[in-house]
């Protein structure tokens, strides 16, 4: 899978229309900063279903999915009260109510998990207290296979042991990507370039579409090879109201209305009418945005600049001359080179 | 000497980072930790390498961070790494000094669930598990504190292994890093240890105001008790300015705070919808 012929450049829509198919498991790469919203919500929009969703961090992306009626299984690591203590939030609702199967892992063993599918591995050690945890006693969907043991050859201790995961799709938001699909992200990782790496179809938003040459004067910032990407679409404002270093901070008046939205069903189902279902594309939810928010409010987010020292990546030379025309290793010019030649070389007749 | 008015919750924040020792490499998790983290660093522990599980590593607390990867602690941190590797290369490895971790039940041992409140799938959760058994079974020490949790004879489930049995099981089990564990609890009743050969947590110092019949109400077991109470500490006034400045929020209880953070969302609301309308 990986790249398509073609141009990688498209738009969310066509993007997630393409490359996520009812039944496929889905991780988004994001580990809360950053978090491909717009992506999630064209998910949503479209009405996928029967999909197992990779969720390491607990935020609200998983529970608009699962009220979506778009997950039927879960791989989590944290789950956040939304909905406070007593209520839950959807995720919690729906798992008790047997509409939702989940399989609990730790922040460890979920980004062991992959870890392995990323490498090629077929398992992943892990570490050796998680033994005496109920989270390797309680199982749900993955039954005996969610952990295992094994013997050390070496040392011959017993070794838990988690299968590799491979999602069928990354959904990622980056700050920057070049239209081959290399992607760039600072910022905390957490497990995410595991995540994207393990995954067989990996689609990329950004802030911004920039030239492949600003990807080869920072390659330190490139956390997936455009080689692996199928979609690459330029959406500013793709993970609101998440933060994205560099651009803007978490956006807390929206995290403050979502926060509301918890309450009961029918007010998340007015949320949901209103900014996902109602506006077909992330410019149309942003316009929105301006409307209820007003701008000044989006302004306060604004990042205040903070720059990276840029690496020096020179090198003296720029090609086996130096810059008087001077062979590096031999001491000759060009000239110099082809008297060598016709001297000592292995001429070849082929006329 | 302190000259200000202190709460409750300020109180608690500082016991915490009086735990944070100058130069410690410590994680922090969300909430009380990473006030306590900021407080320590501003304060007497200016050399503590703080850390976020997502990679974030010897960052510089400036605005309370709402998850473990908040792009407002990756303004200046020194070292940018990944999850995995902050499992493996720094805790698993050893190098990982203190961990601060939250409660949601606990038991005389130390043993620790925030994920079900019964048997899984049906229960009720806590939360699961995140980060937290591994950071307990692999840091030097753990500091544990809970708000609102709740002390059991007997946990529904176990996320976060402690001193398991007591006594010796923990070390012999060979699963952990050797002399780690739980080394403190703090509630707003009072600072909680554990024995040294028994692991068995007793009652090391009283909040101001509480008596120990009050702290034995919360626990089904008979609590021990140490032979001298001690007392918990007084913040200083630089201590309680570096935590203001840090979190304003963070001297309310949650409840408190969460209303006082809504009703300055619903003024900012209503001037944002008059600037719409005037424009």
């Amino acid at each position: 899978m990986g790249a398509q012929s073609g141009s990688k450049v498209m738009t969310t829509r066509e993007a997630v229309s393409r490359f996520v198919k009812d039944g496929d498991s889905l991780i988004t790469g994001n580990y809360n900063e950053s978090m491909p919203t717009s992506l999630i919500y064209e998910i949503i929009r479209q009405g996928r279903r029967g999909l197992t969703y990779y969720s390491q961090s607990g935020s609200f992306d998983g529970e608009f999915l699962v009220f979506g009626g778009c997950v039927d299984k879960m791989v989590s690591a944290f789950i956040y009260k939304w909905g406070g203590s007593q209520r839950g939030g959807i995720i919690e609702q729906y798992q008790r109510a047997g509409k939702l199967q989940i399989e609990d892992y730790t922040n460890f063993t979920y980004n062991a998990r992959l870890a392995a599918g990323a490498y090629g591995y077929s398992y992943m050690p892990v570490l050796p207290a998680i033994m005496d945890s109920d989270v390797f006693k309680y199982r749900s969907f993955m039954g005996d296979k969610k952990f295992g043991t094994t013997t050390c050859p070496f040392t011959g201790k017993t070794i838990p042991v988690v299968p590799a995961a491979n999602p069928d799709v990354c959904v990622l938001h980056v700050q920057r990507a070049d239209k081959n699909g290399n992607a760039q992200h600072w910022g905390g990782l957490g497990s995410t370039v595991h995540a994207c790496l393990a995954s067989r179809t990996i689609i990329v938003t950004c802030e911004e579409l920039v030239e492949y040459d600003v990807i080869r004067s920072s390659p330190h910032h490139t956390i997936v090879p455009g080689f692996r990407v199928s979609a690459v679409i330029e959406e500013p404002y793709g993970c609101h109201p998440f933060e994205i270093p560099g651009y803007r901070g978490l956006d807390t008046a929206m995290f403050s209305l979502i926060n509301q939205a918890f309450k009961s069903d029918d007010t998340m189902q007015k949320y949901m009418d209103e900014w996902i279902y109602g506006l077909p594309s992330r410019a149309a939810y942003m316009k929105h945005y301006v409307e209820v928010f007003g701008q000044e409010m989006l302004n306060r987010y604004l990042a205040r600049s903070f720059h990276s020292a840029p690496a020096n990546y020179g090198i003296p030379f720029q090609s086996g001359w130096d810059h008087n025309g001077i062979a590096n290793d031999l001491g000759v010019d060009m000239q110099g080179l082809e008297k060598l030649i016709a001297e000592k070389g292995e001429i070849v007749d082929v006329k | 000497m302190l000259s200000k008015q202190i709460t409750r919750q300020e109180m608690l924040v500082i016991a915490a980072a009086r735990q944070i020792q100058n130069g410690d490499v410590a994680i922090l998790g969300i909430g009380l930790p990473i006030i306590a983290g900021a407080v320590a660093k501003k304060t007497h522990a200016p050399e503590a390498v703080l850390m976020m599980e997502s990679g974030i590593c010897d960052f510089e607390p400036r605005v309370l961070p709402m998850h473990v990867a908040d792009a407002s602690a990756t303004r200046g941190y020194g070292y940018a790494t990944d999850l995995f590797s902050v499992f493996t290369t720094i805790t698993h490895a050893g190098y990982l000094d203190k961990a601060f971790l939250g409660v949601g039940q606990i038991d005389k041992f130390g043993n620790i669930n925030t994920s079900y409140l019964g048997t899984p799938p049906d229960a009720q959760r806590i939360s699961a598990a995140g980060g937290a058994p591994e950071f307990y079974a692999y840091a030097k020490k753990s500091i544990l504190t809970m708000k609102g949790g709740q002390f059991v004879e007997k946990l529904p489930y176990i996320t976060s292994p402690g001193y398991l049995g007591g006594g010796n099981e923990r070390e012999a089990s060979g699963r952990y890093t050797p002399g780690s564990g739980p080394s403190v609890l703090l509630t707003s009743k009072g600072i909680f240890k554990f024995h040294e050969q028994t692991k068995e947590m007793y009652l090391d110092a009283l909040f101001p105001g509480v008596t120990v019949e009050r702290v034995k109400k919360d626990i089904p077991w008979d609590l021990k008790v140490a032979e001298t109470l001690g007392s918990f500490p007084i913040p200083t006034d630089e201590e309680i300015h570096a935590l203001r400045e840090f979190s304003p929020r963070a001297s309310f209880s949650s409840p408190v705070a969460v209303q006082l953070v809504f009703e300055n969302f619903k003024r900012k609301m209503a001037a944002a919808k008059q600037a719409v309308l005037r424009n």
